[in-house]
């Protein structure tokens, strides 16, 4: 049976190449998502692109530590919140103050104000905030609440997946995000109805 | 005590209503009271526009390239 276990070492390298290819497959399938909140976490187009760069490097080296099976994208957003925290590239540093926030009519209260109770009714009215001021609104709000923000309401995760990325518990992302949302829209108020 | 303005009411169970966060009794007393409050109907249709608004708005596409340099750091990966 001498030539039995070589075949073996064979077969299982190469179903461990089979595994790998697929992995990096799928990893790569999921770069415009990983991008597009990467986007959003850090405070530039250049250190986004690092950022993604540098998870997808990370990820690659060490495959072998992801189960097939689960989920790929909570996984490699586990990888990018990680190095970005190391790497202290968050737009804010850690803010020990709690900042003050309005109720969530605030902004709708002000729109209501400056241009009457009825226009909140029309399909657009949105649209009179600019992107570009919902674009700076959102890296004004400190980054514990933002990254919550980014990671649910731009990156779809569920609450479960965005405690397991950040490593809190359920009841923090939901606090965060429930605050995060109304210092958003006090933001886009001050920015774009000013 | 003084019954809570059902309208403040409202506006608390706004983002726990449109994430389907809320108990079932909950939910039951932010819908009786949207049924008959135009401030309040607005104030959450607005809140679901907006927050769409939001997601299109900040969503920004991967730069040209970007992906070819992934796809490359896979192959330095491999060696």
């Amino acid at each position: 049976m001498g030539g039995a276990e070589p075949e073996t070492d064979g077969r299982r390298i190469a179903s461990a190449a089979r595994d790998r290819v697929r992995f990096e497959e799928e990893a790569l399938e999921l770069a415009d998502q990983v991008y597009r909140v990467a986007r959003r976490l850090v405070g530039s187009r250049e250190e986004a692109e690092d950022l993604v760069q540098e998870t997808y490097a990370r990820a690659f080296r060490s495959w072998r530590s992801f189960t097939p099976g689960t989920n790929l994208r909570a996984w490699l957003f586990r990888i990018l919140t990680n190095l970005n925290v190391d790497r202290g590239r968050r737009i804010q540093r850690s803010p020990d103050f709690q900042p003050l926030e309005e109720g969530d009519y605030y902004l709708a209260n002000k729109l209501a104000a400056a241009e009457g109770e009825q226009a909140l009714d029309q399909e657009r009215v949105v649209e009179r905030l600019s992107q570009d001021g919902v674009v700076n609104a959102l890296a004004e709000v400190p980054h514990d609440f933002r990254d919550v923000i980014v990671l649910v309401d731009i990156g779809e995760f569920s609450y479960a997946e965005a405690a397991q990325i950040l490593d809190v518990p359920i009841g923090t992302v939901m606090s965060r995000l429930h605050r995060g949302r109304r210092i958003l829209k006090q933001k886009l108020a001050e920015e774009t109805l000013s | 005590m003084t019954e809570p303005d059902p309208c403040e009411t409202c506006e608390e169970l706004l983002q726990p209503y449109l994430d389907r966060e809320l108990s079932p009794d909950e939910h039951v007393a932010a819908e009786r009271h949207l049924d008959g409050c135009e401030f309040c109907k607005r104030r959450y249709r607005f809140e679901v526009s907006l927050r769409r608004y939001i997601r299109v708005s900040a969503s920004e596409r991967m730069p040209d390239g970007l992906r070819a340099k992934l796809a490359e750091l896979r192959e330095v990966a491999g060696s």
